[in-house]
This record gives structure tokens, C-alpha cells and sequence, in this order.
């Protein structure tokens, strides 16, 4: 980002950059329900700063998490980050998201003929604040493109995005349509490809381990990533 | 009584526009569409009174088959009115058919309705030889019926896993997907795919039967009897299962019709309405099987007579074995298709009912248009008469119990 933060006064937080075109009125929803029993934790009980994710990527502020462990931590040698990463990669979360006809041949990978769950994958959680790991799974369309995007915000850092499918690697038999995305990595990262139509459950699961050598060796996308949007501005 | 109408949001943006959807339901996915309303339907709906509250269920939900989105309006843990949003699939098929050849448009209709593909391109395939005037070799036919039977029965196997999950037990799904998962092996063995076979051509098959698929496909018959009665027996046997499905989401015959619904859900309604033997095609009408039907109407009659109709699947597929001729498997065609100029409407009895193609041909090489007439939709719109009154939870056990599947609904 070329745009310089600027301190407001009375607030810790860089200032919000406006950005040049017309942003949605952000909502801000006060605490009246409770107190905490400390009056400065939770921000005092008052709405945060940052009201849009793409403000707060403006600031820079999320540029500083890496998710690698901070504070006194940092002057162990990176052999800790290898026993994190390794926790990391053995337990797996994705998120349970099925757009199309890749879901079902998701559901067969994670039921008992092909069992996921030997390698340390398959609780699949059906809400995004749990999950690690987003297998998009079927056709994107226009329509469904922005709820994705926002289950994809909404996942907590660090976390992992499988394209499944001929469909979301690169728009496959619906390349041609008036009404997809070709490729999901039009509207956000990709750690993994896995082509088919559909794959095959083996096809998935040799994904996933390909993305758990991915995390071990540190090339997945997320080290360098930010907090917050990572839609391309002229989509 | 107090009313209030949000209908304050700027009438230029429209949820079509891919760049008005990542930027508004970004930041706020409210359940008020932000347009005003257009139909007095919508008006009432998106009006609230005392103690009424919306709820938005989806598009990402286990619970709905898929990316179906549904506004509920509660009162308490009451519904009142429900609104389903479709579109979150719709990937243009039949404007892509109309852009691609005969053996072309057999690949788009494939992946319509994903568990049951073998129904989606037997219908278009139909079609196109009514267009075409072709004789199909009877092997053909016969292996036609034979695999498309067997993805029935995979196609009410999850069926049966699915509607169990959304009432909340999970061991029904890993049986039946052990279920399924054999056949779509041997289908693939037979085919070359596990889901969206592209297997039907205009005019026959793609490949004959060959030595794995038979070898599988006896293992698997010599135990299919007895495996399907044990799975069934996990649910059938159930008596929190059958007192929860029982009564409810109850369809009379009168509606059902006027609601055109086909298939189990309509034959659960004591309307013994079967394609197969209705507007009989390729070879039913030489194959003895029963047309099950009940007269309840409920989730649980929805249920049971699935079950009944893979029994009844399994004693077509062992006529099929039995009395396979031998001879080609293609008609002789032309490589480039050009039918005359015309039209042609094709019906078959889908796993959710009567999947039906309209194909209109200019005398060119492609189809002018096509219409798809898909019964997962005409199904889902009657969860609007069945939900209202009852508990949220209930809606998810009528959805599944219509087995709708959203491919076929926004095509």
C-alpha cells in the first residue's frame, strides 16, 4: 500500500485512509448488554475503530501478525516454529462448504471408505470462526461469489483456501458461462489446486497432504498475508 | 400493532451485479433484499408485526442441500412465512446448450442434478433421437436401464443418509455412503467417472459392458438384498426416528397435484404417477415391476416409499441381467448432427421425479433452445405450503424429506 497512516489523536490505531471510491456505511453496534468487571479490556466497552476490513488493510495494522509467536517468545530459535507448524498441520479443520457436485465427492472422502480422519482432517466445522481450512468445493457463481468471500474474511488467521474442482481452478466445463467466476483465485488466494471433474475423494486427500507439506515447509501464502480483504480492488 | 418496512436501500443496486454483491453483502448480508418490493407477495413478507423476527439460513448451511438460501420469518421458535432465495447456482446451462453441438449439450446437462447424472443426460439424449428419428440397438436400451437403475438407487442411498443427518443422527450417512460409493466404483469401472459419467450418446452408449464392471456389480448383487434391509433397519426400526418423521409436513393429493409435484413425493400422496409406466420409453414397458405408492403424505411416507423403490429398482436390474441381448450398443450416425427442423419433448422418471428436456432444432448443428424441466424446483416450491407453523428445526426435515437438489433448481 503506498497510502502513509496517520496517528488520530485519543485512539492507538493509525488513522482510517479513505480510499477513493464510495464505501459501504460501516455498522457500529455499541455494547450496551454487559460490562466487563475491567474497564479498559474490550476497548471499554465501546465499538472498535476499525468498522471496514478494508480500511483496516489501508492502516497496515494487520500487516504486523504473522502468526508466528511474539512477545519473549521470539528470541527462541525458529525450532519452535517448526513444532507449530507441525500442530498446525496435523490437525486440519476445513470448513463444511459445498457449492456444487465436488461436495459430495468431499463428503465421500471424509466418510468411511476414504477416511480423512487418518491424517488428521476431517472435523469438518460449519462455522467459519473454527475452521482452518476453506475446500471450495463446485461451481462459483457471480451470485455465491461475495458470501464466499465473506465466509473467507471471516475465518481466523492462519488459514488455508483448497480450490476443488475443475470449476474453481480455472472455470473448467463452465469456463464459457455468463454467470461464474473462472478460477476462484479471481477473488481470493489459493494454497492448493486440485483438478477433476470431480476428483476423485484420493484426488482430495492427496490435496491435503500437499497442503500439510505446504504449511511444514512454510510456502503456503499465509506467512506473508494480511488481516483483512484480499478481493482485488477491479473485480 | 407496529409496522416498519427498511426499504431504504438505493434502488440502483441490484444483487445480479457481481460488484454490488462483493462490496454490500461484504459488509451487511441483511435477509432485506436491497431492492424496493416488487410483487404485493413481497410487500406482506418483508413487513413485520409484533414478535416477529427474520432469520437467514444460508447460502452456506449443511442443512440445505447445497447453496439454497431461505429468509425465515419466526415467531418465537414458530415459522411463519418463509422466502427462499434461488440463484446461488445457476450457471447458465441451457444458454450454454444453445452454443454447443448435439454431443456437446449432452456435457452441460450432466452436472444438473450431481447425485442422479445418468437421468440428466438420458432425457436430452431422448430428445435428440425423437429429433433425429434413430432407432436405438436394444442392448443399448438394456444397459441404458441398467446403469441408470443403479444410480437410482445410489441417488436414494444418500437420500436416506441425508434426511437422517438433518433430523440429527449421524450413523445413517457413513452407511449409506458406503453404499454409494460401491456403486458409483462400479459405474465408474463401466463409465470412466465416479459422478457426471458422460455416459449416454445420441444413438446408444459410450462403451459396453466389460469384465470389472460385471465382476463388481455381481459381488455386489449377491449382497445388495441384504445390505440395503440392514441399513434400512437402522432407521425403519427407530422409533425416535419414525414418532419425529411421522405427520409431518403432511401434502394432500389435491395440492400435491396442483402444485404439479411427480415422483415419490407425489406417489406418496396415494397417486400411483409413474413415467415409467404413464409415457413408458426405452424398454419399461417389457420390465415387470411395481409402482409403490402411500397414502400418507408425511416425511415418513416420503421416506419409506424411497426404500420401497430401490427394492424395486434391484428386481429391474436383475431383468435387465437376465435377459441382456446381444448386438451393437451405437445406432449408425453421422459424426456432425444436423437435425431437421423441429421440436421435441422428452420425459423420464427421474430419482426426484419427472426430468424432462424440450429441445427445439433450427437445422443447424446446434439445438435452437432447450428447456429443462427439473422436479427438484417445482419440489421446493411447496416447502413454502408445508413449513409455516411448524418449528425451525422441522424445516430442515421437510426440505430433506422433498430431496431437492440445488443444481437442478437453478440450473
Amino acid at each position: 500500500m503506498a497510502l502513509k497512516p496517520e496517528p488520530v489523536p485519543g485512539s492507538n490505531l493509525p488513522a482510517v485512509i479513505s480510499q477513493p471510491r464510495d464505501l459501504v456505511e460501516p455498522i457500529v453496534v455499541a455494547n450496551t448488554l454487559w460490562q466487563s468487571s475491567n474497564p479498559i479490556a474490550y476497548n471499554g466497552g465501546q465499538a472498535s475503530d476499525i468498522t471496514h476490513l478494508r480500511e483496516f488493510e489501508a492502516s497496515g495494522e494487520g500487516r504486523r501478525d504473522n502468526a508466528r509467536w511474539a512477545g519473549p517468545l521470539e528470541i527462541i530459535p525458529t525450532k519452535a516454529d517448526i513444532v507449530l507448524d507441525l500442530i498446525r498441520a496435523n490437525s486440519l479443520w476445513p470448513l463444511l462448504s459445498g457449492l456444487a457436485c465436488c461436495a459430495i465427492e468431499m463428503m465421500s472422502a471424509a466418510t468411511s471408505k476414504n477416511d480423512m480422519d487418518r491424517w488428521g482432517m476431517f472435523p469438518f466445522r460449519a462455522s467459519p470462526r473454527q475452521a482452518d481450512v476453506l475446500i471450495v468445493a463446485g461451481t462459483c457463481t457471480t451470485k455465491m461469489a461475495g458470501p464466499l468471500v465473506r465466509l473467507w474474511e471471516q475465518m481466523p488467521e492462519p488459514k488455508w483456501c483448497v480450490a476443488m474442482g475443475d470449476c474453481t481452478c480455472s472455470g473448467g466445463r463452465y469456463k464459457r458461462s455468463y454467470s461464474t467466476i473462472q478460477g476462484i483465485d479471481r477473488i481470493m488466494p489459493v494454497d492448493v489446486y486440485v483438478p477433476g471433474c470431480p476428483p476423485r475423494p484420493e484426488g482430495l486427500i492427496y490435496g491435503m497432504m500437499k497442503l500439510q507439506q505446504l504449511i511444514k515447509d512454510r510456502r503456503g501464502h499465509w506467512p506473508e498475508r494480511a488481516i483483512g480483504p484480499t478481493v482485488p480492488e477491479d473485480l | 400493532m407496529t409496522t416498519r418496512t427498511p426499504f431504504d436501500i438505493p434502488a440502483h443496486a441490484s444483487s445480479d451485479d457481481p460488484r454490488v454483491t462483493l462490496d454490500e453483502q461484504l459488509g451487511t448480508f441483511e435477509p432485506i433484499p436491497p431492492y424496493p418490493p416488487r410483487t404485493e407477495r413481497e410487500a406482506e413478507f418483508y413487513t413485520l408485526r409484533d414478535g416477529e423476527m427474520f432469520v437467514n439460513m444460508g447460502p452456506q448451511h449443511p442443512s440445505t442441500h447445497g447453496v439454497l438460501r431461505v429468509v425465515l420469518k419466526i415467531d418465537g421458535e414458530k415459522v411463519v412465512d418463509l422466502d427462499p432465495v434461488l440463484g446461488y447456482l445457476h450457471r447458465g446451462v441451457e444458454k450454454l446448450c444453445e452454443n454447443a453441438d448435439y454431443h456437446q449439450a449432452i456435457c452441460y446437462t450432466d452436472p444438473l442434478e450431481y447425485i442422479s447424472s445418468l437421468f440428466c443426460e438420458w432425457s436430452p439424449v431422448i430428445a435428440f433421437e425423437k429429433l433425429l428419428d434413430v432407432q436405438v440397438p436394444r442392448r443399448a436400451e438394456y444397459i441404458r436401464v441398467l446403469s441408470g437403475e443403479l444410480n437410482r438407487i445410489a441417488s436414494h442411498a444418500l437420500f436416506m443418509g441425508w434426511f437422517a443427518l438433518d433430523l440429527g443422527g449421524l450413523t445413517p450417512i457413513l452407511w449409506s455412503f458406503i453404499e454409494r460409493d460401491e456403486i458409483v466404483e462400479m459405474l465408474a469401472a463401466l463409465t470412466g467417472q465416479r459422478m457426471l459419467f458422460n455416459y449416454f450418446r445420441i444413438g446408444g452408449v459410450n462403451g459396453d459392458l466389460n469384465h470389472e464392471f460385471m465382476s463388481r456389480l455381481g459381488t455386489w448383487m449377491s449382497k445388495a438384498t441384504n445390505q440395503i434391509n440392514s441399513n434400512q433397519a437402522l432407521l425403519n426400526d427407530n422409533e425416535i426416528f419414525v414418532r419425529r418423521a411421522r405427520g409431518l409436513g403432511v401434502m394432500d393429493t389435491a395440492t400435491a397435484l396442483s402444485m404439479c409435484m411427480t415422483g415419490p413425493n407425489l406417489r406418496a400422496t396415494g397417486v400411483p404417477f409413474d413415467v415409467r409406466r404413464a409415457h413408458p420409453y426405452s424398454i419399461y414397458p417389457e420390465l415387470d415391476f411395481d409402482i409403490p405408492s402411500r397414502t400418507e403424505g408425511d416425511c415418513l411416507a416420503r421416506y419409506l416409499l424411497r426404500m420401497d423403490e430401490v427394492k424395486q429398482s434391484l428386481r429391474i436390474i436383475d431383468q435387465c441381467l437376465h435377459e441382456m441381448p446381444d448386438g451393437p450398443i451405437m445406432a449408425k450416425l453421422p459424426r456432425l448432427i444436423r437435425p431437421r427442423p423441429g421440436r421435441a419433448y422428452a420425459a423420464i422418471e427421474g430419482p426426484r421425479g419427472q426430468y424432462a428436456t424440450y429441445a427445439i432444432s433450427d437445422g443447424t448443428d446446434q439445438p435452437f433452445r432447450m428447456r429443462i424441466h427439473d422436479p427438484s424446483f417445482v419440489h421446493l416450491q411447496t416447502v413454502g405450503l408445508l413449513t409455516p407453523g411448524n418449528l425451525i428445526a422441522d424445516t430442515m426435515a421437510i426440505m430433506a424429506s422433498l430431496d431437492p437438489i440445488m443444481g437442478g433448481v437453478d440450473k
